[in-house]
């Protein structure tokens, strides 16, 4: 297999207000689009002619990736107007494959080792993982290494087998993606057919952010690997401790202390006497003021967060100014988000281009929209659509 | 980034590898060269020019092997010396490379001891003298010999006299094999060959491979290994402007991130030692350049004038080149982004002969401007290949503002304002990329019309005067750019429902005085344009189109409002069917007066 195409069309509705204006396959983990994992992995197996199927917002992937060359990688872009479905995702990029390919989500987390060996493999396959929760995936259905069927987020699991949305596949495909929307669909059609189509399984990691807090626990999983670095000023009397990567152009001022894994963008400005703990990934060009403490959380590109804050288990997307003595402290929020019960403690999940006055208090797992503004000494909590005032 | 070709096969090499070169360009274009091998010898051509023009310079050559190299300058200013191929003291192996050696230093003192002769002031000239060093007799053993001593990345083609074979090798540098018929091609990425060959061969880290004109082998760490052939289906110009539809969309859509890579130039330094940039003061500066870069100039005046209170002069270089006087205490700025601009460069030398202190805002590393000028600000813009300047524009104004920022004579809380606003700056410009669908819908509808006039005051002025100098260059609009004041002296005249009016209107201190303004342009019946805040309801309410914009400190609106203004030019352009980046009887770079 020397091609793959990479579905990155696609808006990821349950992530808002973090999909409104970006693509789903471009939410940034330790200061990378998720997207660009899913292309260092195919890398990292030497399949480096990779067709990017873009839709919602595909300049944003234009801008990023380019012609693949920083990378490593030959990009062709094939545009998908409406986003009807995988299948038909997949069907605009017809013209653009080869006789067998590879088929990937750009908005699931894996790493080189997900996928060796699949690179190999005969096509018509897919590959399955095991999971804890397969209620909220794609459960696929065996007999011996064939698949019987694959059957979307059933009532009852029957198997915790379920589909990681990545295939190989010959041109035999764009014969069934005409008639349906989505992949799985067209896989049972083919399967009704008389096609084979064997499931192979992976052990290295597969991980789908579906709800905004997921970013979290994906976050968590990238700074595990990330390799420290300085391209910046460390300021006397800073202390890191742990794998700290810190971007060009980034100053960290005096009595900071900074634990990692965490990951620092470009050209930002942090201190002095600012706490960053451990699984934090920081944007470019942000600032953190004095006597702030941020853990566990994912801070977007251009936020600026005032003096005197706390910050955990949180996400603050790019361009939010934030006050100071913004209060954003985590606890187990039990609320049930689409019917489905949140397992981790979380802070704040806050949308882009937000402007929070001093001494703004969120309650655990608040999710503000974009563009909210809140003034200062407001409590906030609950969920607060778009460009929502709080005066 | 550079980028480089390799040719061997039974065909003339020279307009082969400067037809591939042109489509290199987007790669670097401060100078480029060819070497062709001919009989026992090289002949190497090579300028501080486009490829355009030194294609003029060379002679039809009857070789058949060749290499050659299109430049953006790292190490060393462009220049003829500097420009590739580099060869060695024999001038019997050249080499043409992308990327940057990290230990050239040393290696340089060490050849110079050995007895080798460096001209350049480039990392690259170390590689010739190294294969030279190592070689007797056997090519391929000596650049992997060669290449044992280097550190740092590259992607190399090297052609020697006795040889006909080239030799490639890539370590963090792009460089693929395109496979014709008796014929092979080497380059820095697939594009460049797509015209003569659509099977290709990804080089991998750390491969170095022999290229004659009907074999191709690879080896890595010495070893033989088997590097598959991929066959090409798409077309050249996907790759290179990266999806879109011309470079001059792909540059306004990189504006958002190259304003963060302007701060991260700048944030350090800056902010640790921010008044080393122009010395101690800005009083007496004058500001000079030519075309967009001189719009920039004036935004430049309205920002170092409010911010630190002293009188600023901006002019046209071609114009104080005549009539221009200095006094001794002025301190210039001279601004342009290819740093090649004659009448800018003519501006600068007179300037220099009058004693005056020379800062340079330039895109290009090591260009003309950089040297002549006592200090340089680099923008981090990055080649821009689109005729129509707009992602260099919005560069010059970010440096414009840092340059500012540390002399402003404001209290704390605005300057707190002002530091917090210019960092929201690419976020804000990202939300106008976002929603560009209501100005694609104003650009189809002034594309109906054969003239347009752009108001506004302030320091929105000269984007009035940049918005119609887009909209005039690449959509053949009649484009005026007006101060909203002036109208009533003259253009009144023209007004009519035949001659829209493009009105640029944040509410800063100028706003009443522009809904009045607005008001004289309806009463004359043209359509109106607007450009406003969101949530701007008065203006809203008069205009026949709304571009409604995000809301950012005063000062900042101009960055905001000339990214708009360059989208409504260009799906303008688009509408009409225009040649979008290479418009009719226009030149990127001026270097003629």
């Amino acid at each position: 297999m020397k091609q793959a195409v990479i579905l990155a069309a696609g808006e990821g509705q349950r992530l808002r207000p973090f999909t409104v204006n970006r693509p789903k396959a471009m939410l940034s983990l330790a200061d990378k689009p998720i997207l660009q994992y899913v292309i260092e992995a195919l890398a990292g197996n030497g399949i480096r002619n990779i067709v990017l199927v873009v839709g919602y917002r595909k300049e944003q992937v234009y801008d990023y990736f380019g012609s693949g060359e920083k990378l490593g990688v030959e990009l062709t872009y094939v545009t998908q107007q409406n986003q009807l479905g995988t299948a038909h995702a997949l069907a605009q990029a017809k013209g653009a494959t080869d006789d067998e390919f590879l088929v990937l989500a750009g908005d699931n987390l894996i790493e080189t080792g997900t996928i060796a060996g699949f690179a190999s493999v005969k096509p018509g396959a897919v590959l399955v993982k095991k999971v804890a929760n397969p209620l909220r995936y794609g459960v696929v259905i065996l007999d011996g290494k064939r698949v019987r069927a694959i059957i979307e987020k059933p009532r009852e699991a029957g198997s915790n087998v379920v589909n990681t949305g990545i295939y190989a596949f010959s041109r035999e495909i764009f014969d069934f993606t005409a008639s349906v929307l989505d992949i799985p669909d067209a896989i049972n059609n083919m399967i009704a057919a008389g096609h084979t189509i064997n499931a192979v399984e992976t052990e290295g990691p597969w991980l789908d952010a579906i709800y905004p807090w997921d970013i979290l626990s994906l976050n968590d999983a990238v700074l595990q690997k990330v390799q420290g670095s300085s391209g910046g000023v460390i300021e006397a009397g800073v202390s890191l401790t742990g794998t700290v990567a810190i971007g060009k152009g980034t100053v960290i001022k005096s009595h900071s202390y900074i634990a990692g894994p965490v990951v620092i963008g470009e050209g930002c400005t942090i201190g002095p006497h600012a706490c960053i703990l451990p699984a934090t990934s920081i944007g470019d060009n942000v600032v953190i003021a004095p006597f702030t403490e941020i853990e566990n959380s994912v801070i977007g590109n251009d936020v600026n967060i005032g003096p005197g804050g706390l910050i955990q288990d949180s996400v603050i997307d790019q361009g939010c100014v934030i006050k100071g003595h913004f209060n954003a402290c985590s606890d187990h929020n039990p609320n049930l988000a689409n019917g489905e019960a949140r397992e981790t403690s979380i802070g704040v999940i806050l949308g882009e281009g937000c402007r929070l006055g001093n001494n703004v208090v969120a309650q655990p797992g608040v999710i503000v929209g974009n563009y909210c503004q809140v003034q200062a000494f407001k409590l906030i909590s609950g969920t607060l659509p778009d460009r929502s005032l709080v005066f | 980034m550079c980028g480089i070709i390799g040719y061997i096969g039974e065909k003339r090499a020279g307009p082969i590898l400067l037809d591939c070169l042109t489509r290199l360009e987007y790669r670097g274009y401060d100078s480029c060269g060819i070497a062709v091998k001919t009989d026992g010898s090289l002949e190497i051509y090579k300028d501080a020019v486009r490829v355009r023009e030194l294609s003029r310079q060379v002679p039809l050559s009857e070789g058949t092997i060749g290499v050659g190299h299109t430049r953006w300058a790292t190490h060393g200013a462009p220049s003829k010396t500097n420009a590739h191929p580099h060869c060695d003291c024999s001038g019997k192996i050249a080499v043409v490379h992308n990327g940057v050696i990290t230990n050239y230093q040393p290696l340089r003192e060490r050849l110079a001891r050995e007895g080798h002769n460096l001209v350049s002031q480039t990392d690259t000239e170390v590689i010739p003298h190294l294969i030279e060093k190592y070689y007797n007799g056997d090519l391929e053993k000596a650049v992997a010999k060669a290449l044992g001593d280097i550190e740092g990345s590259y992607a190399i083609i090297v052609i020697a006299a006795g040889e006909a074979r080239l030799i490639a090798a890539r370590r963090d540098s792009p460089l693929i094999i395109g496979l014709g018929d008796r014929e092979n091609f080497i380059a820095s990425d697939v594009p460049a060959v797509l015209d003569y060959a659509n099977r290709v061969v990804y080089l991998e880290e750390g491969d170095l491979a022999v290229v004659t004109a009907d074999s191709v082998r690879v080896k890595e760490g010495g070893r033989p290994v088997k590097r598959e052939e991929n066959k090409i289906l798409w077309t050249v110009a996907d790759a290179q402007k990266a999806g879109y539809e011309h470079f001059m969309l792909k540059e306004i859509h990189e504006q958002p991130r190259v304003i963060r890579d302007t701060f991260a130039e700048y944030v350090p330094g800056a902010e640790a030692n921010g008044n080393s940039i122009a010395g101690d003061s800005l009083e007496d500066l004058l500001l000079l350049s030519c075309g967009t870069s001189y719009h920039a100039a004036l935004v430049g005046k309205y920002i170092i004038e409010e911010l630190t209170g002293s009188p600023v002069r901006a002019e046209l270089a071609s114009e104080f080149n005549y009539a221009g006087r200095v006094s001794m205490r002025n301190r210039a700025i001279v601004i342009s982004q290819s740093g090649e601009t004659a009448d800018t460069l003519k501006a600068m030398k007179k300037l220099k002969d009058e004693g005056c202190q020379v800062t340079a805002i330039t895109n290009v590393v090591g260009s003309t401007a950089s040297r002549l000028a006592d200090r340089v600000i680099y923008t981090r813009a990055g080649p821009e290949i689109s005729v129509a300047a707009t992602k260099s524009f919005t560069a010059q104004l970010i440096a414009l503002y840092r340059l500012a920022l540390p002399y402003a004579r404001v209290d704390l809380r605005r300057m707190e304002k002002l530091t917090v606003g210019l960092r929201q700056l690419p976020g804000k410009v990202q939300q106008v990329l976002d929603n560009k669908a209501a100005i694609i819908e104003c650009a189809v509808r002034l594309a109906a019309y054969e003239n347009v006039f752009y108001i506004s005051r302030g320091i929105n002025y000269p984007i009035a005067l940049e918005g119609a100098l887009k909209m005039k260059e690449i959509s053949y609009i009649h484009a005026e750019g007006y101060a909203a004041g002036e109208l009533k002296h003259g253009p009144f005249a023209l007004l009519g429902a035949d001659r829209p009016v493009v009105a640029i209107a944040p509410r800063d201190g100028t706003y009443d005085a522009m809904v009045t303004s607005i008001k004289e342009v309806k009463a004359r019946q043209s359509p109106l344009l607007a450009l406003v805040e969101e949530g701007d309801e008065v203006i809203s309410e008069l205009a026949d189109m709304v571009i409604p914009l995000p809301v950012v400190e005063p000062l900042f609106s101009p960055v905001i409002n000339s990214v708009a203004l360059q989208l409504l030019a260009y799906y303008a352009a688009s509408k009409r069917g225009c040649p979008i980046d290479f418009p009719r009887n226009l030149a990127k770079s001026v270097t003629v007066e």
